[in-house]
């Protein structure tokens, strides 16, 4: 056993601790590629788009659209080739499923990619890996070098007459190339902007092409859907969200890793039971649940499935399963300066709200935390998000104003100790 | 056709549009329809980046950007919801937090769209004490334009312009969020033929051209309709004026001919109407061989003593006229029936040209070559020849473009003319020759048409009044066919009764005179 992550394992991730399953000999040893196969062999691809449709997969990169419906998005016909593109610029904070998943199982998602691109009839993938990761973008190539070698990919994919590349590019380190459309733009070479849609990428991708983008995860299972069908899927996670995903845990908890789990899996499960809970007797005062753009939960609203329909009640999202754990030490004002700073940092610069309204936010956050805000600025801070959410080219921008609003909306109480004290109360809480 | 509600009023509108660009089809965009925008332009490829357009359009449960929203059969779109006002005065306050106060000293006030938009969509109060960007100020951009960055909103119109329109590329946005700003590439300039449009386009005080800036408060212009004369296509423009002085041309619009545009050299011609070396003064060269400033009604006297002297000596035979591309319709009719009426044979029309290109800048360097052709004027080559040749003794000539090498390369030739008579607008090598000079007016000093290279007739009006006695070609040629004593010339010219009567003298100008031209021009029978 190479690798003491994932902790709790599931079907995505149940051989990661086997150091050949990386390698198609290994990968093959247990049952890779015959999905592929299947799909390939004896599936049209409509049909392979309505298994996808009936399974359910919702995309596993933060919005969580539903993969079939997607897919199905792709024109059928028209002398233009279509792409894929994965997406493996994984960059949220607190998110680091897809980095093994890149590095344990690249076979597995290549094999959903060649699946999917039989579904959409596409000729091509491009698979854009985030810049910083070096070593997943290695194991990856790898696997794609072995997979030409074994006649998996190329002219003819698997001895059935399909052709299809897949092509890895790396990326250059922007958060904003993980959004689908500015992805496409860093991988045509420019400047990592979002395009505004219309058009959307199922008509004017990559290059101008057809395109559909998914994660690295969506990829993931795709194989396993095929190998045991949409029941079987099914049977894992909720009604309206099934199937497993990874959940990453950091922060402030006594096992922070990665733990495959069904969705729907309750959050305090995952922090108290697989995370072991807050360490040296202290208490948890808040959790996001989903990547560092989504709202965070007070302690008290931690029994919650993870899946969307109830995180939605919460009035936070699933987002990448990226669970950051905060104790009571914490200074939510502070974990706020660390949010926006991140935001500003990283906005593109296109739209005026995000460009100007992550700045705003940042500056304000940060005289408040200083102990020069007052009971205004929080309210120009709520009123700042609320101007910001909905209204850009991205989500960027909600993304930016979300995670915001959840600190106003549970902690206030911190904001307004900082007004009325003239400083920060809290004195153990991380440095800045 | 698609049927559009916006505010409760039902549109008919062309397939393929997105709402913004409907409602310019319609002529109704901040024109009775107000939808405010930055980053949109009517010439440009759609950015959507500024995020003030947006509307509400029924059946999206988010608003939407109107310059981007394609417009689908039966849409419903509100432009005065609450959602709307609370969005565009989201962008407002979000531009206006890092936006220099410097209004009092920017030359763009007064024309300024955030200015204007500020003032109709934005809060009243600033609530923000965060310091202000600081950024470059007055930094050169290139020959004809300067760049205050910290006034720039990064709407992007100068960057698509410098790609889309001459495709030179000078401008890009660098660095990204709060601290992106607009640079020239390293290793540019700013400078292509059309760069001053950037300042044309820039909504605020960002860009602005080295030429104009300071000049004058905007508010004291009065924007007249004219057009420019520096070449054949005639763009459109409006003179700005003040003091009986005009101040600078900016493009206006006008699909047929210019879209939004107007090249560099154009927009500089302005200077040509108040320039210290218009002819001023009418002179007549006295029996000592020296130019003397005479009275006009003195200096037609002697033109016309000179003629009939020369006429009585040897005929009308060695007589000929060189018309000018830069004269308007109305008066190159006027001297065709001078012609007519003096028995003259030999005529011509001097054009002078130049480099073109594919955009706007047409090879023929005047207003009205097409005009002149129509009229009945041919090529001026052959009659050079002629006068260079020996075969001329007296000669009328307007304007001096006789003198380009293309023709007579100088006005030596014309020394041992026994008479020459020149109407022109500005001083040259001319008046070394001359026996009367006749002072006349520019485009902007009168009311004219004008047919540009595509045959499209356009006209100027009188927007400033020369500060010397100066008549139009047509009038001067009036009063010189009177003092002649030629049949029809009484000397009085009326610009508008010579319009009326183009139809008669040439079929392609039926139906078309001085009023019926308007601003955006009409074309030619034929040329439609």
């Amino acid at each position: 056993m190479g690798l003491k992550v994932p902790f709790v394992t599931g079907y995505l991730t149940e051989h990661f601790g086997d150091d050949a399953f990386p390698t198609l000999e290994g990968y093959r040893a247990k049952g890779g590629y015959e999905a592929a196969r299947k799909a390939l062999g004896s599936m049209t691809p409509d049909e392979v788009i309505e298994l996808m449709k009936t399974a359910g997969l919702q995309g596993r990169g933060g919005a969580g659209f539903v993969t079939g419906l997607k897919w199905s998005f792709m024109p059928k016909k028209g002398d233009k080739p279509r792409y894929i593109a994965c997406n493996a610029d994984e960059s949220e904070p607190g998110s680091f499923k897809d980095r093994i998943l890149l590095e344990r199982g690249a076979h597995q998602m290549l094999e959903g990619i060649l699946i999917g691109a039989w579904a959409m009839q596409a000729e091509k993938t491009f698979i854009y890996v985030r810049g910083e990761y070096a070593h997943p973008a290695a194991c990856v190539q790898r696997a794609i070098d072995e997979c030409y070698a074994a006649g998996i990919l190329g002219a003819n994919c698997l001895g059935t007459g399909f052709r299809h590349d897949v092509v890895l590019t790396r990326g250059a380190g922007a958060y904003i190339c993980g959004e689908e459309t500015g992805l496409l733009e860093s991988l045509e070479g420019k400047k990592g902007q979002p395009r505004k849609k219309p058009p959307f990428p199922a008509e004017y991708g990559a290059f101008g092409m057809p395109t559909t983008v998914n994660n690295v995860e969506t990829f993931s299972h795709v194989p396993h859907i095929v190998a045991k069908g949409a029941d079987w899927f099914r049977g894992f996670g909720t009604e309206k969200s099934p199937g497993t995903t990874i959940f990453g845990v950091s922060g402030h908890v006594a096992r922070p890793g990665l733990f495959e789990l069904p969705l729907g899996t309750r959050l305090d499960e995952i922090v108290f039971q697989h995370a072991g809970g807050v360490p040296n007797g202290r208490k948890v005062k808040g959790v996001i649940p989903g990547g560092m753009s989504m709202p965070i939960l007070p302690a008290g609203q931690l029994d919650v499935a993870m899946a969307n329909e109830f995180l939605r009640e919460r009035k936070t999202m699933l987002g990448t399963g990226g669970i950051m754990v905060m104790d009571d030490t914490t200074c939510m004002v502070r974990a706020s300066c660390v949010i926006t700073y991140f935001f500003r940092d990283e906005s593109c610069g296109q739209c005026t709200q995000c460009r100007e309204g992550t700045g705003w936010l940042h500056k304000l956050v940060t005289r408040i935390e200083r102990g020069a805000g007052s009971i205004e600025d929080i309210e120009i801070l709520a009123d700042v998000t609320s101007k910001m959410e909905g209204q850009t080219i991205c989500a960027f921008a909600d993304a930016a104003a979300w995670p915001v609003q959840g600190m106003l909306r549970h902690f206030r109480e911190d904001f307004e100790l900082h007004v009325e004290h003239k400083k920060c109360p809290f004195p153990e809480s991380f440095e800045l | 056709m698609a049927k559009l509600t916006i505010d409760g009023v039902e549109y008919e509108v062309k397939d393929g549009r997105t709402i913004l660009q409907a409602l310019d089809d319609l002529g109704l965009l901040m024109n009775g329809v107000d939808v405010p925008h930055y980053c949109w332009h009517p010439k440009l490829t759609i950015d959507g980046s500024c995020r003030l357009c947006q509307v509400e359009v029924e059946g999206f449960p988010k608003l939407q950007i109107g310059c981007n929203t394609p417009v689908k059969d039966g849409m419903v779109v509100h432009t005065k919801s609450e959602r709307v006002k609370h969005a565009r005065e989201g962008v407002m306050e979000f531009l206006l937090l890092n936006h220099p106060l410097d209004c009092p000293i920017c030359d763009q006030a007064g024309e300024c769209k955030l200015q204007d938009y500020a003032f109709e969509y934005g809060v009243k109060h600033a609530r923000t004490e965060e310091p202000r960007r600081a950024l470059k100020k007055n930094v050169d951009l290139g020959p004809t334009i300067k760049f205050d960055q910290e006034r720039c909103i990064l709407c992007r119109r100068c960057v698509r312009f410098c790609r889309e329109v001459p495709k030179t590329g000078e401008l890009a946005v660098f660095n990204r969020g709060d601290h992106s700003v607009i640079e020239t590439v390293p290793g540019m300039q700013l400078d292509n033929p059309y760069s001053m449009n950037v300042a044309d386009i820039c909504p605020v005080g960002a860009l602005t051209t080295k030429d104009f800036r300071f000049k004058i408060r905007v508010w004291f212009l009065e924007e007249a309709p004219g057009i420019c004369t520096g070449c054949s296509n005639g763009c459109n423009v409006y003179l700005g004026v003040a003091n009986n002085k005009v101040y600078r041309y900016v493009p206006r619009r006008n699909d047929s001919v210019n879209d939004t545009w107007i090249c560099d050299v154009g927009r500089m011609t302005y200077e040509e109407i108040g320039a210290p070396d218009r002819l001023k003064l009418p002179a007549v060269r006295s029996d000592s061989g020296v130019l003397e400033a005479v009275p006009f009604a003195k200096a037609i006297d002697a033109a016309a003593a000179r003629l009939r002297s020369l006429v009585e000596r040897k005929g009308a035979g060695v007589l000929a006229a060189v018309a000018s591309a830069h004269a308007s319709n109305e008066d190159l009719l006027v001297l065709a029936r001078f012609l007519d009426a003096y028995g003259i044979r030999h005529s011509g029309v001097t054009v002078r040209r130049g480099d073109s290109d594919d955009l706007l800048v047409k090879a023929e360097k005047a207003a009205n070559a097409e005009g002149a052709r129509t009229l009945g004027f041919e090529e001026a080559g052959p009659l050079a020849k002629q006068i260079a040749g020996g075969g001329i003794d007296g000669l009328i000539v307007l304007g001096h473009d006789l003198l380009d090498p293309a023709y007579l390369g100088g006005e030596r030739t014309l020394a041992k003319l026994d008479t020459v008579i020149v109407l022109d607008t500005h001083v040259s090598a001319l008046e070394r020759v001359a026996h009367v000079i006749l002072p006349v007016r520019h485009a902007a000093e009168k009311d004219a048409t004008y047919v540009n290279h595509a045959g499209r007739v356009q006209r100027s009006w009188p927007v400033v009044e020369p500060s010397f006695e100066a008549y139009a070609d047509g009038e001067v040629i009036s009063r010189l066919g009177a003092a002649l004593g030629l049949p029809g010339f009484d000397g009085k010219f009326d610009v508008r009764e010579v319009s009326r009567s183009l139809g008669a003298a040439a079929a392609a100008f039926r139906g078309i005179d001085l009023e019926s031209v308007g601003e955006q021009g009409i074309p030619l029978a034929g040329k439609g």
